[in-house]
């Protein structure tokens, strides 16, 4: 079986994590966020999967080579040269999808992550015969999304409506999709949205069907959903009674800590934090509701909550890092310095306290 | 002829990506160095001037940036001002005295009499034969380039006082605290090979102070690795050689500016382009809306850009390579990068656009001009797309942003 992923371009709405690491290479949960939906496709027998992008860094050829080996899995790219909207990279991509053998393809959106349950995907797709199969979530607020009105019992989707004003319905798209090779009959190779142009049309035709995604979903494409998809990502974990996540005296909740991270005395982790490889913890160090990335060294009696610390960054002595504090790759913040949501660009040193919400260049 | 004649060797410090962070977002993807000022890169200046200095022979570059983009910039301008410039990459960075040092065995090859030393982020009109009389004449072993400045601005820049008669440096301080004095260093300089060996024995002090002991056999071999990884000039050597008749001051009243931010750029474009106008006019742009677009003040347009001739171009205005603009755009106070586009009756002001930027019908990018405040420059990073009837005011957008709303005092990551 095969899968596209759609990664799309400079993942600028996760600046300044983005401007060191191309986005499907941030790490999420101590993985890279794209290594979450390979291992899910590679473990329901996926065995090619092709990477729509827009733009080819050089670390990401690396990675592909080097996951390719690891994980046994083909991977390839399909690089758009202009931008062709949510469902022209699926045209892009024919060559690579469609083998002849007549077996439905997988489609996923690079920003989500959730529990990825494709195995009863693939069944929920065979059972009702239609064309394309579109995974939906429920959520609190559907009028921030676009809002996918079916019918309940056999999931035939019946419209999309964008952004609706009235309650029509409480389910959107989880950007999750199983689409037969025909469906590329209605997908041309321009800009095109899937949302707008492609699903309305099969949905006309009545072989459009939704599942309602079991378990969490998140669209992780921004700092803030990126933290509180930590939150959910961790708790799928412990109802799973993952080994993974970490257990002690200094730690509260959830917690995901590396094999080769090192924390000191006196500390209270968690929570809902993930502290990467290579990290140092030193003493009295209180940690909530973070992700502390590779290599980060964070100082005796520091407190930091709600953030994100960059790569290779240190935060010293009594510092306090809170309310959505950004820290790019290659950041040093002085011992007893506060932070209140800056959001700091790679290869910088904070000398001076921020006390609300800005941008350091 | 002229026999042993003195040579003389220039060394423009030309720094790295890592202490790039001010030049934000412009040093994204394009080395500082490299900027375009007036049209031409930044280093292009000093190494112009450098042509001016009798028996020159041969300009070094010293940086940590990655030898590939400068070595086509290199070899490039090499050619046309037909002079030997060399790029000498640093591992990492060593101060500008450090990196003096790291490469003396190069930069003595020819045996100079005199080395010049220029800072690549200065604008300045560089007055190098002129200061390299007056070295000759006072006799030390180095002259600094010093100006006047206003007090209230001195404390940004090394102050230094000297003697009013003799122009002996008297007393150096970096960044004071209280004022000393509103002469200020301009980070051009002048030395005799004796600046070496004053490097070594400043080193050597703080050897002593650090109480290693090694033999003497070990000090001569090793006198490379000796130096402490970083020698800054100004602090290390200069300061303390002050006021022992060894280092003089020549004082510029032309033009003088540091670039540290994006928005300083404007004005030292703007100060290059007044210098075009007086040394070489034919440089700058002419037009009055018939064939070619109408031009107020100095403006420069490259060769290969297409301005329509209904549009009003300047004053202080650069457009670079492959840049086009659609009837009706009015451009004042700004440089616009390679491969831009400007669609029609746009209005840019106190700007800079980026690379490959695209800027929208009616669409207004603009800041009110003050070039010490933060956003007092608007600057689109590279691949910035600006919308139709978009207004960007006093704002800084990163690289491939598109923007489709109105902002105004924001930073667009």
């Amino acid at each position: 079986m095969k899968a596209l992923i759609l990664v799309g371009g400079f993942g600028t709405r996760l600046r300044p994590l983005t401007l060191s690491v191309p986005k499907p290479l941030v790490e999420f949960a101590n993985k890279p966020m794209i290594l979450h939906q390979i291992e899910a496709l590679k473990a329901i027998g996926v065995t090619e999967v092709v990477l729509a992008i827009n733009y080819q860094p050089e670390e990401m050829l690396n990675f592909l080579k080097e996951f390719e080996a690891k994980l046994g899995i083909k991977i390839t790219c399909s690089q758009e040269t202009e931008p062709l909207g949510t469902a022209g990279p699926i045209a892009l991509a024919r060559d690579k999808l469609i083998d002849g053998s007549g077996e439905p393809f997988f489609v996923l959106n690079s920003d989500v992550i959730s529990e990825y349950p494709l195995k009863e995907m693939v069944e929920f797709h065979k059972s009702h015969g239609g064309e394309a199969s579109i995974m939906v979530t429920k959520v609190d607020e559907p009028s921030k999304y676009g809002v996918v009105v079916m019918e309940e019992s056999t999931g035939q989707v019946e419209r999309f409506v964008e952004k609706p004003k009235l309650f029509v319905g409480n389910k959107i798209n989880a950007g999750i999709y199983l689409l037969n090779p025909s469906v590329l009959h209605h997908i041309e190779l321009r800009p095109t949205s899937i949302e707008k142009e492609v699903f309305p049309n099969i949905a006309a035709q009545k072989k459009l069907y939704a599942m309602v995604l079991p378990g969490f979903w998140m669209d992780i494409g921004q700092p803030k959903d990126y933290i509180t998809g930590l939150r959910l990502y961790l708790d799928s974990l412990r109802k799973k009674s993952s080994p993974k996540l970490a257990s002690g005296s200094h730690i509260i909740g959830n917690v995901l800590v590396d094999e080769s991270a090192k924390i000191g005395e006196g500390c209270l982790i968690g929570p809902d934090v993930a502290i990467g490889p290579g990290c140092v913890v030193e003493s009295g160090v209180r940690l909530s509701r973070c992700t502390i990335m590779r290599g980060v060294r964070i100082k005796n009696h520091a407190c930091i909550s709600s953030s994100i610390i960059g790569w290779h960054s240190t935060v010293g002595q009594w510092a306090r890092v809170e309310n959505m504090t950004i820290l790019g790759e290659d950041v040093h913040v002085r011992d007893e310095i506060y932070s209140n949501g800056g959001v700091v660009l790679p290869h910088k040193e904070i000398k001076s306290s921020i006390l609300k919400p800005e941008i350091v260049m | 002829m002229e026999s042993s004649e003195e040579k003389v060797v220039a060394v423009i410090i030309v720094g790295g990506p890592a202490e790039g962070t001010r030049f934000r977002p412009l040093s994204f993807n394009t080395p500082k160095p490299l900027f375009p000022l007036a049209g031409h890169p930044m280093v292009h200046h000093p190494i112009s001037a450098c042509k001016k200095i009798p028996n020159l022979a041969q300009i070094f570059l010293i940086g940590f940036y990655e030898g590939r983009e400068f070595a086509l910039y290199v070899s490039s301008i090499s050619n046309e001002l037909k002079v030997p410039v060399r790029y000498l990459k640093e591992d990492k960075p060593h101060g500008s005295a450090g990196s003096l040092y790291y490469f003396r065995d190069q930069i003595m090859e020819d045996s100079p009499s005199h080395i010049f030393l220029l800072n690549c982020d200065v604008c300045c009109n560089f007055p190098l034969p002129n200061m390299l009389d007056s070295h000759k004449r006072y006799g030390g072993m180095g002259t600094l380039l010093v100006i006047k400045v206003s007090p209230e601005s001195a404390n940004q820049f090394g102050e230094l006082v000297a003697d009013p008669i003799t122009k002996e440096l008297l007393h150096y301080t970096e960044k004071p605290e209280t004022f000393v004095s509103d002469l200020i260093n301009c980070g051009v300089y002048i030395f005799t090979p004796k600046i070496f060996s004053a490097i070594e024995d400043v080193s050597m002090h703080w050897e002593d102070r650090a109480n290693v002991r090694v033999s003497n056999f070990a000090l001569q071999m090793a006198t490379r690795s000796l130096l402490p990884d970083f020698v800054r000039l100004d602090q290390d050597i200069l300061s303390p050689l002050a006021g022992k008749k060894q280092l003089y001051t020549y004082e510029t009243m032309d033009f003088w500016e540091q670039m540290k931010t994006p928005g300083i750029s404007i004005k030292c474009s703007a100060l290059y382009l007044a210098q075009f106008r007086v040394a070489s006019p034919h440089l700058l742009a002419k037009g009055d809306g018939t064939k070619n677009a109408t031009v107020v003040g100095d403006v420069y347009i490259h060769p290969s850009a297409k301005v329509h001739p209904t549009a009003k171009i300047g004053p202080n205005v650069s457009i670079s390579a492959n840049v086009r603009v659609a009837p009706g755009v009015r451009l004042i106070n700004c440089i616009i990068l390679d491969d831009v586009e400007i669609d029609e009756n746009a209005v840019i002001m106190h700007a800079i656009v980026g690379w490959k930027s695209s800027i929208g019908k009616w669409s207004r990018v603009q800041a009110d001009g003050d070039y010490n405040k933060k956003l007092g420059i608007t600057i689109l990073g590279e691949a910035v797309s600006v919308e139709d009837e978009v207004v960007v005011i006093n704002s800084i957008v990163l690289p491939n942003k598109s923007l489709n709303v109105s902002v105004q005092e924001e930073i667009i990551l």
